[in-house]
């Protein structure tokens, strides 16, 4: 009761916060959990493959190794049963398998003969429905450990742990519990030895039959029919048990040599039995009830569970390697067509070339009293006429008063409430004098160039939208350097592509043009969405105007320096992305140029932006899982691959930039590091999608907080930067 | 390029573009103007003219050795004079690098006592320890280089002695004769002139007492074992001002020496037999750190834009992880036992290390509350290192007391005991440790020409003097 909600928000805040590090880790845990269990029950965990070789057997009694195939040790006895003349007992070790065990069951039930099978608990978990069938049709089901490894190496407590884990798969398939039980790598009594005696003793202890056998097929080297038979077959009508196998391999020689040799023996009148029915006590079985059943299914649940979900996993892997390689190839295809068409010599945007008519340039600008002074200077520079009208969105630290003082010609200062960016920008676009407006940061820096380049586009009366190529400033640090090449990327490789495929979602709003007529068609900006440049971008698309990208028209920005100020925004950039496919998603049924972009933009978009880099994650799951489990080199070399597709598309985009190609040193460290926060912070955009973000996201809004998501970080540095985005 | 981003920070890294490409070398004018200066980012506060040396380091003071790593003695930069009697404050002491050689003292205990391999991954220990003093010896450096030498020397081997004559006495007393040695009866007592000044490491009976005894009959290979360090300083100390004069000449070449050296001699390519080639491996293995430590102090791994430093640094650290895993030594992944991989990871982790370098005045939030374990354990750097391996043997018997105890004669409880045994090792040890600062840290005073203290942790210094 001490711990009433009283203070109002903070608590709410307190204990929203860890669920954005809480769900994608219990995600990626589950997943990886799942992954373990997989290679848990493929024997790729935990498999000891090793086999003892024979030592002496001094210490075997006697009449162990003269006795029966049959050993039972229980209660301090020692004494090896025989089966009964024209008796014989065939057995299937390491079973079961799904494509020969169902083979080897349908010749057992066609001659009408039951049998032992001595299952693997890994192969019992994955095929729980072979037991089952094995107990339905009369067989008896033996142990034959967990996953297989030679006992003699083994501790006791790991002895245990394979006979539990065995009958916990058993329970968990056919609901029963045996008394019987096959050491792996087992053959003839006679070849007990001292190292598998004790063994054997212990396992009787627990009470346990072994059970090894008098003729051993040696199917598994696959000597061909004849001879399988030939060593299967016991001497002159005496009883016999038959090591057979069910798994490991091709087994098409055991079941022909199965169809066989039962009517032979049937000839020679032989009865074939199972072991109970060959010795002639009650069964082996015994029925599980109450919580060690629930518990072997809960078992049996699991691995299934996640071998269907590893199937997915592994489907979901291939989604995505050809989404990533697809989009590798599409971009170094269309990137390199664009260069070369805008490059050509005589290149000209359209008829109206070369556009000189002057611009109004829109700044709008929340606390930006560091940079704004930066800002304008540049715009002073700028070799085309222009106006600029910053907008001050309700600074506290006096941004409006610093550009007053500046006290510059052409610069204007509108002020306003605090009503956020787009209220900012339309406020602007009210006030600007011209027909081309270009809207930048407050804290983006242009060329002299710039806005000249910008608007040359604008010769095609077709292009309502130009987007600029924004460039991180400061790129020395190491964040820097990995968004610095994000954003080499994004502008030269996807916009490029987006360009030619006419389906560019995102106008960066620290560099973009707009044709005014184009922003009032479509209403101007809007506060639907975090991502008002994608909104706009796409509703431009849906009125049927050419959004295109200039690639001289650089802008300066400065890029996030912390973990966290990076996170704000990423999430803004990727909720944003969502909100607006959702907004436009009308356009897929629509007609014209809405229902064009509809059609093939906004899928396209879709695919890349949200999908694909949601499947994105797979890559470093299975990375890590190979790394571990799996073939530890091939996974590196499969991942330097990559690595080095990646190399050679961002080279590329270096190359198109002009830019040197020393920051792209950090792309292996971009690759471990960076990618993965980029994920995280999309599932969280998902997580707040599906969980009804959107209320949240309104009411923070009426906060005047531009630049914080909904989960609400503290401290953190408030402005509009949505814009700037290198991908899109 | 543009205004704006490039404008405000275009001199330093013009200077350090250049300075790669440049046969001339231009990046030392650049450093020499700078050379007041030697720390640090220009977006720091300027520091006054006369007090620039001490910006970034400790400045001299007597309760403070933060310039002694594990086994350094230092000279201060002042003369004593500066010193005055009991200052209340810690004026530009770096209480980041104090808590590097902190947590590299733990790590080194740990190692010793557990033996897990992959503490060497985790944290590798010496080559950050070779690193602070580097960068520490270059600072005093600004000094005639003999006087700086021989005060290294002199702080270093009285704790020394105290440690070779109880390790000797007990070898002595177990009926060790060095004339045993497989070097020939002369030399077997020469080389014992190492616990003396340890120009090589000392030599030790690999075997000594009987396997029943109170301590392992190995105690002497452990105990001893540890002295490689000291040979490893000393050589270089005396080496320098030869590598400082290297460095400011030719930086580069300087910094990746040693690491090629290791190429050469740890990797079986050219092997030099006995004492010789472990202290030549050593230097090698090391000797990288130690130029990090001085490029650190010469402010010249500031001036590499730090993408590129950590990437590089991450790309050397694959390759040693690589070569690692190609050549496993008999514990796996034990660096220790794998001269390029620990040369390669220890470069690239102190490179990250310094590269981050905050230049703490204090420590910052929750690390504040062990700031008296790190000034105490930077101020008995030496008598840590070197009695921490006797030390951990010398749990053994106390534990085995408990077995004795009435309540631990149930089977259960000696097997629960079995099976912590270690943790209690490592529990113990802290206050064995606590115990030989207390009896033997003095002498670090001593050497360092200093009034002795008992428990130098920095609290209430004032009072404690007054006591003193």
């Amino acid at each position: 009761m001490a711990r009433t909600n009283r203070h109002g928000p903070a608590p709410r805040t307190r204990r929203r916060l860890p669920l954005r590090y809480l769900l994608p880790v219990l995600l990626l845990t589950a997943l990886m959990a799942m992954l373990m269990l997989r290679g848990y029950v493929h024997s790729e965990i935990l498999a000891d493959h090793r086999v003892r070789p024979p030592v002496s057997s001094d210490k075997v009694p006697e009449k162990i190794l003269e006795g029966g195939p049959v050993i039972d040790t229980r209660s301090g006895r020692a004494q090896g049963l025989k089966v009964d003349d024209k008796r014989l007992v065939l057995t299937f070790d390491d079973g079961p398998d799904p494509t020969w065990t169902p083979k080897v069951l349908d010749v057992l039930k066609k001659h009408q003969a039951h049998a032992v099978f001595f299952v693997t608990g890994t192969m019992a978990s994955r095929h729980p429905d072979l037991v089952q069938r094995m107990v339905d049709e009369g067989h008896e089901v033996g142990l034959h450990t967990f996953n297989h490894p030679d006992l003699s190496y083994q501790s006791k407590a790991r002895i245990d742990w394979e006979l539990s884990q065995n009958q916990l798969a058993l329970a968990g398939a056919a609901g029963i519990r045996t008394s019987l039980f096959r050491p792996p790598y087992s053959s003839f009594a006679d070849a007990m030895d001292n190292s598998s005696w004790p063994v054997t003793e212990y396992i009787g202890s627990r009470g346990y039959i072994t059970v090894v056998n008098n003729t051993d097929s040696e199917d598994w080297q696959r000597p061909g029919v004849d001879e399988i038979i030939r060593r299967s077959m016991p001497e002159d009508g005496k009883g016999a048990i038959v090591l057979m196998h069910d798994s490991g391999g091709d087994r098409s020689q055991t079941v022909a040599a199965l169809d066989k040799f039962i009517p032979m023996l049937k000839e020679q009148g032989y009865e074939l039995d199972n072991l109970s029915e060959a010795l002639g006590v009650a069964s082996a079985h015994t029925e599980v009830h109450g919580l060690d059943a629930l518990k072997g299914e809960a078992w049996i649940f699991l691995v299934q569970a996640s071998e269907n979900i590893t199937s997915g996993l592994v489907v979901g892997l291939a989604v995505i390697g050809v989404l990533v390689f697809t989009r590798f190839g599409l971009m170094l295809l269309l990137s390199g067509m664009h260069a070369r068409r805008v490059r050509r010599k005589n290149f000209r945007w359209g008829p109206a070339a070369p556009v000189t008519e002057p611009v109004s340039v829109l700044v709008p600008a929340y606390n930006e009293a560091k940079c704004i002074e930066n800002t304008v200077n540049s715009l002073m520079a700028s070799e085309h006429p222009i106006e600029v009208i910053v907008i001050d969105d309700g600074s506290s630290d006096g941004t409006a008063r610093i550009v007053e003082n500046m006290r510059l010609p052409g610069v204007r200062v509108v002020r306003q409430h605090n009503a956020g960016k787009p209220a900012a920008l339309n406020r602007g676009l009210r006030n600007a004098r011209y027909d081309l407006i270009v809207m930048m940061d407050g804290d983006t820096v242009f060329e002299p160039s710039t806005v000249r380049e910008l608007v040359q586009p604008f010769a095609d009366p077709r292009v309502g939208a130009v987007a600029g190529n924004a460039k991180v400033g400061n790129k020395d640090s190491l964040i820097g350097a990995w968004q610095h090449i994000e954003y080499v990327m994004g502008f030269n490789l996807d916009r490029r592509m987006y360009d030619i495929l006419r389906c560019m979602p995102t106008i960066p709003g620290a560099v973009g043009a707009f044709r005014r007529s184009a922003l009032e068609r479509v209403g101007g900006m809007s506060d639907d969405t975090l991502a008002e440049d994608t909104d706009i971008t796409m509703a431009m698309h849906r009125d049927g105007w050419r959004v295109v990208y200039a690639e001289d028209a650089r802008a300066w920005t400065e890029a996030p320096e912390t973990v966290q100020q990076l996170w704000s925004q990423r999430y803004r950039w990727s909720y944003g992305t969502m909100q607006a496919i959702w907004k436009h998603r009308r356009a897929i049924i629509e007609k014209g140029a809405s229902g064009r972009f509809g059609r093939v933009g906004l899928p396209l978009v879709s695919l890349f932006m949200v999908v694909a880099p949601l499947l994105a994650p797979l890559i470093d799951v299975f990375l890590l899982y190979g790394l571990v489990f799996g073939p530890t080199e091939k996974t590196i070399g499969a991942w330097l691959g990559v690595l080095a597709v990646q190399a050679v598309c961002a080279a590329y985009a270096f190359r198109l930039d002009r830019e040197r190609m020393t920051h792209l040193v950090s792309l292996p460290l971009q690759q471990i590091l960076y990618r993965q926060l980029m994920y995280v912070v999309l599932l969280q955009s998902w997580i707040t999608a599906l969980t009804g973000g959107r209320l949240r996201w309104q009411k923070l809004r009426r906060t005047g907080v531009v630049g914080a998501p909904p989960a609400g970080m503290p401290g953190q540095r408030v402005r509009g930067d949505s814009e700037r985005r290198p991908v899109g | 390029m543009t205004q704006g981003y490039q404008d405000q920070r275009s001199t330093d890294h013009r200077s350090a573009d250049q300075r790669s490409t440049g046969a001339e070398n231009p990046y030392w004018a650049v450093y020499e103007e700078t050379y007041g200066v030697p720390q640090q980012r220009a977006d720091e506060a300027p520091v006054p003219e006369g007090r620039a040396p001490e910006a970034k380091q400790p400045v001299p003071e007597p309760e403070h050795d933060v310039k002694q790593s594990e086994a350094e003695p230092v000279v201060h930069v002042k003369q004593p004079e500066a010193e005055p009697a009991a200052k209340p404050k810690k004026p530009g002491r770096d209480r980041y690098l104090d808590l590097l050689r902190s947590i590299a003292l733990v790590r080194v205990v740990a190692y010793h006592l557990f033996g897990w391999a992959w503490l060497t991954v985790l944290f590798p220990s010496m080559g950050v320890m070779f690193a602070l003093a580097g960068s520490l010896m270059a600072r005093s450096l600004s000094r005639p280089a003999w006087g700086v030498i021989r005060g290294r020397i002199r702080r270093l081997l009285p704790p020394l002695w105290a440690f070779s004559v109880v390790a000797l006495a007990l070898m002595f007393a177990g009926g060790w004769d060095p004339g045993k040695s497989s070097d020939g009866p002369t030399w077997g007592w020469v080389e014992l002139i190492n616990y003396v000044i340890p120009i090589g490491a000392p030599p030790f009976p690999w075997s000594i007492g009987s396997k029943s005894g109170l301590l392992e009959d190995t105690w002497a290979v452990q105990a001893a074992g540890v002295l490689w360090y000291l040979r490893a300083y000393l050589w270089f100390v005396v080496a320098s001002p030869l590598l400082l004069w290297a460095f400011r000449r030719v930086p580069w070449v300087t910094l990746l020496a040693p690491l090629a050296l290791t190429a050469v001699v740890g990797t079986g390519l050219v092997t030099i037999p006995g004492e010789t080639g472990n202290a030549v491996t050593d230097f090698a293995v090391y000797g990288s750190c130690w130029v990090l430590g001085i490029a650190h102090h010469e402010g010249f791994l500031a001036k590499i834009p730090r993408y590129m430093a950590v990437s590089c640094s991450a790309l050397i650290m694959a390759f040693g992880l690589w070569w690692a895993s190609g050549h496993l030594g008999p514990d796996g992944w034990d660096l220790n036992d794998i001269p390029l991989a620990q040369a390669t990871w220890s470069f690239g982790f102190v490179v990250i290390l310094l590269q981050y370098s905050p230049s703490w005045q204090e420590l910052p939030g929750r690390l504040a509350r062990w700031d008296k374990l790190v000034t105490l354990s930077n101020n008995r750097a030496v008598t840590i290192y070197l009695w921490h391996n006797l030390l951990i043997m010398a749990t053994v018997p106390l534990l085995d007391l408990f077995y004795d105890l009435p309540f631990m004669q149930s089977e259960s409880a000696a097997a629960a005991l079995d099976t912590t045994y270690m943790i209690w090792m490592f529990v113990l040890v802290w206050p064995l440790i606590g115990l030989a600062v207390v009896a033997l840290g003095w002498i670090e005073d001593i050497a360092a020409k200093r009034s002795p203290r008992l428990w130098p942790n920095g609290a209430k210094r004032g009072g404690s003097r007054r006591k003193a």
